[in-house]
């Protein structure tokens, strides 16, 4: 496998989780738009086919008009679902900034279901800055309840 | 880059381990003194008040004196900067997960 070497400069969000579900019935809410629409968001064109394009609209930011323009890279039924998933604007910093990532949904049958696993890869780092690589967890946790109270005022 | 961008500001404040934990006290309560926050942190008030100025020039805490006492809070628009994209994406996805799980015990029972 040489695709797995991780570029230095970028960082993924990985969410593994079990569902008591099959694999089938899973796949049916990552594929159906009604479905996505009911849990994530509700895509614009989406079809379970390789090289669709589709669009997600979110909060606007800057110059950034808030679409997500999605491409289907790689779809397996019941087992593998890939999309580029890119926005934001070079002008924007944090929220908004210029977006190139990948989501990947991996799904795999276990005893009692079915293990989802989400990579959202691809997020570059503010370079030149190791502070930022080495915050602990107990940063992390300060971001994620301060930055609730943030969200919600934009 | 040798001009001090916000984010660079807010990053280098909390980089520090111990200046992060006195942020996170004062983030964790209304409003805390300098005393308050000496009590039981290994260092000196004269460290603590490094600290708090460190801080408040990042613009993460604000202070109020009363007296002889100075009071400090956190200001956590003083984060926003750091509110980027890798957060913002970690807070979505397991949200996203947790409303699956919902729907799927709906769809699926």
């Amino acid at each position: 496998m040489n695709d797995v070497a991780v570029k230095p400069d970028t960082q993924e969000i990985v969410v593994d989780e079990v569902f008591p579900h099959r694999p089938e019935t899973i796949w049916k809410t990552l594929t159906s738009g009604a479905l996505m629409a009911r849990w994530m968001m509700e895509p614009n064109g989406f079809e379970p086919v390789a090289g669709k394009d589709f669009t997600f609209q979110t909060r606007p930011a800057g110059e950034w008009d808030g679409t997500i323009r999605c491409r289907v890279l790689e779809a397996i039924p019941n087992e593998r679902l890939v999309y580029a998933w890119t926005g934001g604007h070079d002008g924007n910093d944090g929220y908004g900034s210029r977006l190139d990532t990948l989501v990947t949904w991996t799904l795999s049958p276990v005893s009692d279901g079915t293990r989802l696993r989400l990579v959202h890869s691809g997020f570059v780092l503010p370079r030149n800055d190791t502070a930022y690589r080495n915050m602990s967890e107990g940063w992390k946790k300060v971001v994620r309840n301060l930055g609730d109270a943030v969200e919600g005022q934009g | 880059m040798t001009e001090a961008t916000p984010i660079d500001a807010v990053m280098r404040a909390l980089a520090d381990p111990t200046r992060r934990a006195v942020f996170e006290r004062v983030a964790g309560s209304e409003e805390i003194s300098v005393v308050e926050l000496t009590r039981g942190s290994g260092v000196t008030q004269g460290a603590i008040s490094q600290h708090l100025k460190a801080l408040k020039q990042a613009g993460l805490v604000a202070e109020r004196p009363e007296g002889r006492k100075v009071y400090y809070r956190a200001k956590p628009e003083g984060l926003a900067p750091l509110v980027d994209w890798m957060s913002h994406y970690g807070v979505f996805w397991r949200e996203r997960f947790a409303s699956l799980r919902s729907l799927l015990k709906e769809i699926d029972p």
